[in-house]
């Protein structure tokens, strides 16, 4: 009986595990940069005592968190800060209304059709200070921010139009889960990935149908439309995993995160049987090559430096190695490994006007780090954290698996892979 | 993945004993969970402060009384005397400036005003060579308003009964004020994020300058630099006294500046830190460990030629028990402890307790020892050894730094 006790008697999110030392706080990107945000202990663990008694004890600074995770990989005792937090903030919500606002940033793959559709007019429209202004004003979108340009191809069509026929010819094959960002704003990639894949002897499959992961639904509090959104995924990713023998590859960390780790502890959608066929595809390809299964051939006149940004994300699925390592297989690569600092985008939080000054303070850190590294540009595995740090700190970033594409020798890679 | 270490543990052991190997060109992974107890140190190393309950002058010279269970005494006097010279210089290398003697102890000032004694010292915290010569009469205690992590009064009825005279006086600045806000989160790591502009700190020296009087050394909570002690040495030139930090409660700003600076000088030799990654099974072949697999890097088992284990005691988690045994709970290797449970607890918190002893289990070379046999390629350092009690000894961060040099020794010295 008492060693049940002991054992058996585990909290939700691993609460009663906490033991108030503190250490979450001093890591925390927030509450380094403003007062109005109480820090993790006190909005997770503490505040949650209180919220259990009484839910009228939510407080409205729980907005603040970036949802970064950074607590939880500082926490000693494996409580898991974040999601207590994340969870009030859900409870909270129920029954109340997104705003438009929030509501169209979260929709990022409706915006991101509808633009399509006039691309060059929504991209020169976008960019315009007098939309701009209107933005922030009746928006509350912040005016400093860009929107990042649409491209005129989708992702999707392209690969329809030039890769997806000659797939089927390799000896092996993967689904690729391109996400929102590919798809509508940075169809190349995609094509680097591709490109990267077959040149190793792998073929590149879509999912029958995907959908945005809705990790940004998440933080604007449509859970509804996110827990929706997530059942078409992972249908899909199963029906590619069990029916096709196919992983899945991504190549956005917080889509990966979300799919594997959000799904189940915030949305309640089961994905046991695929959570680890989801993969990010520095993972995938890093894994091949350490197991001697694939070559990779590098350009001998590739020469280039570059600053590695571990996304917060990123480091709470623990795998920033495989990008690292499989970078540093690079013999032309300067790499500088950043210590790991949350830029402050966190996906829409720093497109909103009232989160813009605080967003940018706490990646000044970042971009101070980045300076001194004097690198010619930034590689990092998310999006949101390249739209960022190009904006502040003025330097192109790219995702490792581009770098990879980038430096690749693709015809001798083929050769030493054996492929035609 | 294949690695000539892995070091399981991210702390202060783990953090020298990679820094030693990585040092030499080894390729060095670490497996850190979480920040380590390194957030609740003083700004202090200690390597031997308590014999039988008495204080040690001379460290080195006292190792020899130690029974031989003890770590030390497995990594031997001579080689303790040469190991320590080595860890000065580690920390210099990293850009932590500290300044003791193995030879002869000083003292630190706890956050409760006790002075107990230490081997090294930051720099800018206040030691003391000698009580009979203390560095000062007469001490500004400066006194953060509204901050609560310095019980004032201990520690002022602590400096007078060591002989110095203390003026308490409170201050506060518009920064410190702002902060108030969120008084339950009014740690010494927020101040020393807020307390790092130039005129954030201009604002500070004013206050010391106008409310020093005529004391000789301004003593101030230790709430500044986070990732070095530029800050302090930017308010030191703003300030027309000799300015000395003293201890806060934790978390503790000198402990997590210590941490960063060592991980970036590793990092900076080609180490590889997995931040937030725990170790939770090995694979042994014979009486060798070949490989250790993470929580994160499931699928992928870190192998290497040696590997150490560097995970702490309970609080860390590298040692652990339920209701019938202490264990190791990663790699199950030998642990000294009582079958008894009765004996490992005793009535009294204060009371010296047995299970502060307790420990993983070790040959002469620190290697573990796994149902009696040693695992030749794997090495035991820092809090998670047994024969040693950190509360009683006061001897906790020198096994810490001692140990883990001596492992990374054994590993290269190996054939």
């Amino acid at each position: 009986m008492a060693e049940r006790m002991q054992t058996c008697n585990l909290s939700e999110h691993n609460f009663e595990q906490c033991t108030k030392c503190s250490i979450c706080t001093t890591v925390c990107p927030v509450a380094a940069v403003t007062t109005d945000y109480p820090g993790p202990k006190q909005a997770g663990p503490d505040g949650e005592r209180y919220r259990l008694k009484d839910p009228a004890y939510f407080d409205k600074a729980l907005k603040l968190c970036l949802n970064c995770k950074r607590c939880e990989v500082a926490c000693p005792s494996g409580v898991h800060i974040a999601d207590i937090i994340q969870h009030a903030r859900m409870r909270a919500a129920e029954g109340q209304r997104a705003t438009l606002r929030d509501t169209m940033l979260a929709n990022t793959d409706l915006l991101g059709k509808m633009a399509n559709l006039v691309a060059p007019v929504a991209n020169a429209t976008l960019g315009l200070s007098p939309t701009k202004l209107v933005m922030d004003s009746v928006m509350a979108i912040d005016k400093h921010r860009t929107f990042p340009a649409y491209s005129r191809q989708k992702f999707t069509t392209w690969f329809k139009r030039h890769a997806a026929k000659e797939q089927d010819a390799y000896a092996h094959h993967v689904s690729y889960f391109h996400g929102c960002y590919v798809n509508y704003n940075f169809p190349k990639l995609g094509q680097d990935l591709v490109k990267l894949l077959n040149a190793v002897g792998y073929g590149v499959h879509l999912l029958d149908k995907e959908q945005c992961c809705g990790v940004a639904l998440i933080a604007n509090g449509l859970y509804k439309q996110a827990r929706r959104q997530a059942r078409v995924n992972i249908d899909n990713i199963r029906k590619s995993v069990t029916r096709d023998k196919r992983v899945v590859l991504t190549t956005s960390s917080s889509c990966t995160f979300n799919m594997r780790d959000e799904y189940p502890s915030m949305l309640d959608i089961d994905n046991a049987d695929v959570h680890d066929s989801i993969s990010l595809a520095t993972r995938f390809i890093y894994r091949l090559v350490d197991e001697e299964k694939i070559k990779l051939v590098f350009k001998q006149d590739y020469k280039r430096r570059m600053a590695y940004h571990t996304a917060c994300h990123m480091q709470r699925m623990g795998w920033q190695l495989y990008s690292i390592m499989l970078l540093r297989m690079i013999p032309g690569l300067d790499l500088v490994e950043l210590e790991q600092e949350c830029c402050g985008i966190s996906g829409t939080y720093g497109f909103k006007k009232e989160n813009y000054e605080r967003s940018q303070a706490i990646g000044s850190v970042l971009f101070k780090l980045i300076e001194d590294a004097k690198v010619e540009a930034v590689t990092t595995d998310c999006e949101t954290c390249k739209w960022q740090i190009e904006m502040s700190t003025g330097l192109p970033v790219e995702n490792p698996i581009s770098v990879l594409a980038d430096a690749l020798d693709v015809e001798a890679t083929r050769r030493a892979n054996g492929i035609n | 993945m294949k690695m000539d270490t892995v070091i399981i543990g991210g702390g202060l052991s783990g953090l020298a004993c990679g820094i030693s190997l990585a040092k030499r060109g080894k390729r060095v992974t670490i497996v850190a969970s979480g920040q380590s107890t390194m957030l609740f140190n003083g700004g202090s190393m200690e390597m031997l402060g308590y014999v039988d309950g008495k204080a040690v002058e001379n460290p080195l010279g006292a190792i020899a009384s130690l029974p031989e269970s003890h770590p030390y005494r497995k990594i031997g006097a001579d080689r303790i005397a040469s190991i320590a010279e080595r860890v000065k210089l580690l920390f210099s290398d990293s850009g932590i400036e500290m300044t003791g003697s193995a030879n002869a102890n000083h003292w630190r000032i706890t956050p409760m005003g006790v002075a107990k004694p230490a081997w090294l010292t930051l720099s800018d915290h206040l030691r003391i060579d000698n009580l009979n010569q203390l560095p000062a009469k007469r001490l500004a205690l400066m006194c953060i308003r509204g901050y609560f992590d310095q019980p004032n009064a201990m520690l002022a009825k602590g400096l007078r009964d060591l002989g110095f005279e203390v003026d308490m006086i409170e201050f506060t600045t518009d920064d410190i004020t702002a902060l108030r806000r969120s008084p339950s989160e009014m740690r010494a790591t927020s101040l020393a994020k807020h307390l790092v502009s130039n005129n954030a700190l201009q604002r500070v020296a004013d206050q010391f300058n106008n409310l020093a009087g005529d004391a000789d050394m301004v003593l101030m909570p230790s709430v500044f630099g986070q990732s070095d002690s530029s800050d302090f040495q930017l308010l030191q030139s703003k300030v027309n006294k000799p300015l000395r930090l003293v201890a806060t409660l934790p978390p503790s700003v000198a402990g997590m500046r210590m941490m960063t600076q060592l991980r970036h000088y590793f990092k900076m030799l080609g180490g590889t830190y997995l931040t937030g990654d725990t170790a939770v099974s090995g694979t042994f072949d014979g009486d060798r460990l070949t490989s250790v697999t993470t929580a994160k890097l499931a699928d992928m088992p870190l192998k290497a030629d040696d590997f150490v284990l560097a995970t702490g005691s309970f609080v860390s988690r590298g040692l652990k028990a339920d209701f019938e045994r202490v264990y190791e709970p990663v790699l199950g290797v030998d642990v000294d402890a009582d079958a008894d449970p009765e004996k490992w607890t005793r009535f009294g918190v204060l009371e010296p307790q047995a299970y502060f002893g307790y420990g993983v289990a070790t040959d002469s070379q620190l290697r573990c020892l796994k149902q009696g046999k040693p695992i030749q390629n794997l090495r035991a350092i820092g809090s998670v050894l047994s024969g040693h009690d950190a509360v009683k000894m006061g001897d906790g961060t020198g096994v810490s730094l001692l140990t883990a040099i001596a492992a990374a020794d054994h590993i290269r010295e190996k054939k």
